[in-house]
């Protein structure tokens, strides 16, 4: 058992460390090409003229951290300081224990441990493994603030005020939008949320379209990702949290934050979106041949790929929020929509069987779409016509 | 009280002032164009440039009669009801009719004229002239010959306002430059085979409007607009010409007079004007250095030296000076007010029976006047007067320099305190080996020296341009000095040193010793406060002294 | 800046019809823009491979040079009005007398830091003798910031690699003159 965990390790957190590196590499694919540009395509075979459209570049990107010079300022506080990066990477690691990177590997007795199908996730049968990765998720914040107050800098002081309070605002929502998910499942346990929505072939996100939207958004926000990135805001507070870091303790920052948004697409995939599933191809049961078991990777992976691209073509499209929007976007437009959508879940998993027999499942994602739009639109008609300069003048 | 109105702006003049119209308009903070006209030389009113309206006020109606033509304003005294008018369209119509006149031959060659940047010609032109251009008749180069050693002269560029020509017959009374041909053929030109070779000649590149007079000393050096000018004191004799030391990034590039009615009107000698060039010698010393006892080698005791950053060697300096026993020290006439009087404090406080003697000073020659009461000095050093008076505050007996070098050999010295400072070599071999017998001898100096051979520690500091400080004439007129350029690297301003060594707090500000000096010595109290860029006469005091003490006398208190 | 200061004109946001308050369509419609941006052509020249098209090399901003005249001296003449205009104070001239009896001045050393420089052209503007122009060479390179310090034999050699490129402005009036 120990072995297999530790072997299961071992992949999980090579596949993420090399699955960052290439992100970022594909993430200034994006931007560049965006942008009208071509992006890093020079970097390949070293000593060569081989190029790789630039495949080599993470390669470099992580040897220039780790060969850049340790510098620590004198007047942090040392301890914190060195603290702060360990910890934000160590809670964005640990999340990784309980979340399913496929399904099961079929039983084959031909090497030791392998007669039952063995599960692939670290730490499996865990019951409250949604808790689990919403704490751990949450230890992030220490990183962060922890790195803000250790810097003893101004701006990374106000990065850190900033994320906390960010943090703190969007924790809510986060836990509102997968409510739902948990009252039709009646489990916190990834695969069994997996195993539900792969039973009855209709993922959540076609019956709880609010606790997507709440969910994501919030996401994005706990990833600091760009529309939420005001921890770091580059033009307004230099690094945020980070300025004072440099090499492989800021290198340690980065994979923190590109490691949240990796959970995050996790998460959404999982929970919304059927994690292994896809109708036809991957069966439904825990019994599965070898055919079954590597597409189910396959489909994950390609899911999350695709969830991760939407994030990054987000942060290209859209401005950063300014302060006071995305704080009234928290509490005055995902928490109420947040509690609409539990109640309306609350109230389709207990009455929708009742009244509706077989076509329940219609009704929830008939009703779901219903109050979605129409909560949205409640939303819209509520908000301020303006946020222009009228405060500013009186 | 006469009443004079200019431009609608009434002024007064006292009864015994006799103002032109330049003068009184300047009064009233109206500034007249001219070329021709300056203060110190007699009235010619040949350029036409101030020409301005000019008309009287009946004192007893009070109507204004104006003079139907424009007059220079000159020539135009300023009495009684007269009134100038000096912005109508009258007027700037003339300014610029008589700016295009003098361009119409003058080469357009501003970019490599050494007077772009402080031209009249220039300016007026930009203030007064006509937008455009209507005459070009030639191609422009400027013609140029030397008219003497220190002069060269671009004859196309000149407007021929004789400034130059009356200067030297009216101020060096020399007068070798004269005025050539007539009309349209006009030329400045020296009197074949007598070059302007006085030592006042350099003023008449400082009183040409525009940039026919160059100097050679300066001439391509630099432009003028790079140039910060500082307020300074000429250290060349002890007449202490007030000049303007004009610098661009801590290198000296000319001297020029500062106007002061009380020393120097608007002029300066050569001597000074010229002197500066030893603030940038190579040969000038750096570096604070101890000197180290060697093994003797080949019979000889070879003096060896080795180099000290300043902290510790000031360090070390106080803690041996402190167990010297009895002191002397020398004080160099170059030295500022300031720097005497923190040095004899500094040798005071450690033997309050220290030896305070007069470095030598320099007397070359005779004093030189000319005839408009401007002397050049045969001491040739700027502050002996003022050592005079800041030593005889500490010591009854200030010795001067000769009796010093007699009586060194009878007492019995410890340490030695010696400042240089003089562009020139001051010290021979027969004196400096008078003071082989000093154990501990402290020298500072910018030039090598006998003595500097001899010393314990070398401490090298700096030339005027550097030094910031108060200095005291031959007629007991205290001038200011800001500094001009820091020091070379290694080498520190005297008062900074003994600044440091008494243990004061902060950088080295000779204001404040000064208003020290004032409180304490009876003799400086005319010194105190804010003090005005023409100096303070320290007489005054002295003068007003006598005064209560005659009327305590009498018993008079009024 | 007074709220009522009459230099300020007030310019009110546009208002956001419903769908512009329900965030969702506009940014989907952000995303729309950015995605077919994605796929949209490239604008970036591959450099050492592709040499980028400088669209008038006689007014691009690139490395400086000084002219020589017909007689092949430099045609500057210290006159420093460059150093002057220079807002970064790479020009750094020390002027003398000219060994030419038609010439007054000539800079015994023109020495411009090319690594301090900041390419604005001012000194062109400034030159009244059209003596110092920037070329359009703007690949120069160097191993070390000495190197990158151009005096005046080099400038002068850049005048002699561009001159027939990049005819200098007196040279370009004369022919203009002459063809009209």
């Amino acid at each position: 058992m120990l072995l297999e965990a530790l072997i299961k390790i071992a992949i999980l957190i090579g596949g993420l460390m090399t699955a960052a590196a290439y992100l970022v590499l594909v993430e200034r694919w994006m931007a560049a090409w965006i942008q009208g540009r071509i992006g890093p395509n020079r970097v390949g075979v070293p000593l060569t003229r081989i190029r790789l459209f630039g495949l080599g570049q993470p390669i470099a990107d992580g040897l220039k951290f780790i060969l850049k010079e340790e510098y620590v300022p004198a007047h942090v506080d040392k301890w914190l300081y060195y603290l702060a990066p360990m910890a934000i990477l160590t809670a964005a690691l640990a999340a990784f224990a309980v979340i399913p990177f496929g399904s099961v590997l079929p039983p084959d007795v031909s090497f030791p441990g392998g007669e039952e199908p063995i599960q692939l996730v670290v730490a499996p049968g865990i019951d409250v493994g949604m808790l689990y990765v919403f704490a751990l998720s949450s230890m992030a914040i220490y990183g962060v603030t922890l790195g803000g107050w250790a810097s003893n800098n101004k701006y990374s002081f106000l990065g850190g005020l900033r994320s906390s309070a960010q943090l703190i605002a969007y924790e809510i929502p986060l836990g509102l939008g997968i409510l739902g998910v948990v009252l039709m499942t009646g489990s916190l346990r990834l695969e069994e949320i997996i195993g539900a929505q792969a039973q009855s072939g209709l993922w959540f996100a076609f019956s709880q379209p609010l606790g997507l939207l709440v969910f994501s958004v919030a996401a994005c926000a706990e990833a600091g990702r760009l529309p939420f990135d005001l921890p770091e805001a580059e033009q307004e507070l230099v690094g945020g949290y980070h300025t004072e870091y440099a090499g492989m303790k800021l290198m340690m920052y980065l994979v923190g934050e590109f490691l949240h948004m990796i959970t995050a697409a996790f998460l959404i995939v999982i929970l919304f979106f059927g994690g292994w599933h896809l109708w036809g191809v991957t069966g439904s049961s825990n019994d599965v041949n070898w055919f079954q078991a590597i597409a189910r990777i396959l489909v994950l992976v390609t899911k999350i790929l695709l969830v991760v691209l939407l994030f990054m073509l987000v942060r290209w499209s859209w401005p950063r929020f300014r302060f006071d929007q995305l704080m009234a976007l928290a509490w005055k437009v995902m928490l109420p929509l947040g509690l609409v959508h539990l109640f309306t879940m609350a109230v389709l998993s207990e009455y929708a069987e009742r009244w509706a027999g077989g076509a329940a499942p219609w009704v929830i994602v008939g009703v779901g779409w219903l109050v979605a739009v129409a909560a949205c639109l409640v939303a819209g008609t509520l908000t301020a016509v303006s946020t222009g300069n009228q405060a500013i003048r009186e | 009280m006469a009443r004079v109105i200019i431009d609608s702006v009434e002024i007064e003049i006292g009864d015994d002032e006799r103002l032109n119209g330049i003068q009184a308009a300047a009064r009233a903070g109206i500034d007249i164009p001219r070329y021709c006209w300056h203060p110190g030389l007699s009235v010619v009113a040949s350029c036409r440039m101030c020409l301005v309206e000019t008309g009287t006020r009946n004192v007893e109606t009070g109507d204004v009669v104006m003079l139907p033509k424009l007059v220079p304003a000159c020539q135009t005294p300023a009495r009684d009801g007269t009134v100038f008018i000096t912005q109508s369209d009258k007027v700037q119509h003339s300014r610029a009719m008589v700016e295009e006149d003098l361009l119409i031959d003058h080469p357009i060659d501003c970019p490599i004229c050494d007077k772009a940047g402080e031209c009249y010609l220039q300016d007026y032109y930009f203030k007064y002239g006509h937008g455009g251009r209507r005459a070009d008749v030639r191609p422009f180069t400027s013609r140029r010959r030397d008219v003497g050693p220190t002069v060269t002269l671009f004859t196309d560029r000149c407007v021929m306002c004789t400034r130059c020509v009356r200067f030297t017959r009216e101020i060096s009374g020399t007068s070798e430059l004269m005025v050539r041909d007539r009309g349209a053929h006009e030329e400045i030109d020296i009197f074949s085979g007598f070059p302007l070779e006085n030592k006042l000649a350099g003023n008449v590149v400082d009183i040409c409007p525009v940039g026919a007079l160059g100097d050679k000393d300066f001439l391509y050096q630099q432009r003028v607009w790079f140039m910060k000018r500082h307020e300074a004191v000429c250290t060349g004799c002890s007449t202490g010409c007030s000049i303007y030391v004009e610098e661009n990034q801590d290198r000296v590039y000319r001297l020029k007079p500062r106007e002061n009615e009380h020393v120097n009107q608007w002029w300066m000698c050569d001597e000074g004007r010229y002197g500066y060039h030893y603030v940038h010698s190579p040969k000038r010393v750096v570096g604070a250095q101890r000197r180290v006892e060697t093994s003797e080698e080949n019979g000889d005791n070879v003096p060896a030296y080795e180099n000290v950053e300043w902290q510790p060697i000031l360090d070390d300096l106080q803690a041996r000076l402190a167990k010297a026993g009895r002191l002397a020290a020398v004080f160099s006439p170059h030295l500022t007010v300031e720097e005497a009087y923190l040095l004899a404090k500094l040798v005071h406080g450690v033997d309050a029976e220290a030896t305070l003697a007069i470095g030598p000073v320099p007397v070359v020659g005779e004093d030189e006047s000319y005839p408009n009461g401007f002397t050049i000095r045969a001491e040739k050093c700027p502050n002996h007067r003022g050592l005079q008076l800041v030593l005889s505050h500490f010591t009854d007996r200030v010795l001067a320099f000769d009796q010093f070098l007699e009586e060194l050999p009878n007492i019995d010295v410890g340490a030695t305190w010696v400042t240089g400072g003089y562009p020139q070599p001051w010290i021979d071999e027969a004196s400096a080996s008078r003071f082989d017998e000093v154990p501990l001898l402290i020298m500072q100096d910018i030039f090598a020296s006998p003595l500097w051979e001899r010393a314990s520690y070398r401490l090298p500091g700096v030339a005027f341009a550097a030094r910031p400080g108060s200095y005291v004439n031959h007629r007991d007129r205290l001038q200011t000095a800001d500094w001009a350029i820091r020091p070379p690297a290694g080498a520190r301003v005297e008062g900074s040193v003994y600044w440091q060594m008494l243990g004061m707090s902060g950088l080295y500000r000779p204001q404040r010793v000064l208003d020290e000096i004032a409180a304490t010595v009876p003799a400086f109290a005319m010194a105190a406060g804010p003090l005005p860029s023409v100096g303070v006469d320290l007489r005054l005091n002295q003068f007003a002294e006598a005064a209560t003490a005659a009327a305590s006398e009498t018993g008079d208190h009024c | 800046m007074k709220q009522d200061d009459a230099h300020i004109s007030w310019v009110e946001p546009p208002k956001l019809g419903l769908s512009g308050r329900m965030y969702l369509p506009l940014l989907a419609q952000g995303l729309t823009t950015t995605a077919r941006h994605l796929f949209s052509q490239k604008v970036t020249t591959q450099f050492p491979e592709q040499r980028p098209e400088i669209g008038n090399p006689l007014i691009y901003r690139g490395v400086h040079r000084l002219n020589k005249d017909a007689g092949g001296r430099v045609k500057c003449v210290a006159c420093f009005l460059c150093a002057t205009a220079c807002p970064a104070h790479c020009i750094d001239i020390i002027g003398t007398e000219s060994p030419w009896d038609d010439r007054e001045k000539y800079p015994e050393s023109f020495t411009i830091d090319e690594l301090r420089c900041i390419y604005c052209g001012m000194c062109e503007e400034a030159c009244p003798v059209d003596a110092i122009e920037l070329t359009s060479m703007f690949d120069l390179t160097g191993r070390s910031r000495e190197e990158m310090i151009f005096d005046k034999e080099k400038l002068l050699s850049v005048y002699d690699q561009t001159k027939d490129a990049e005819p200098s402005r007196s040279q370009r009036a004369a022919s203009e003159g002459a063809t009209t």
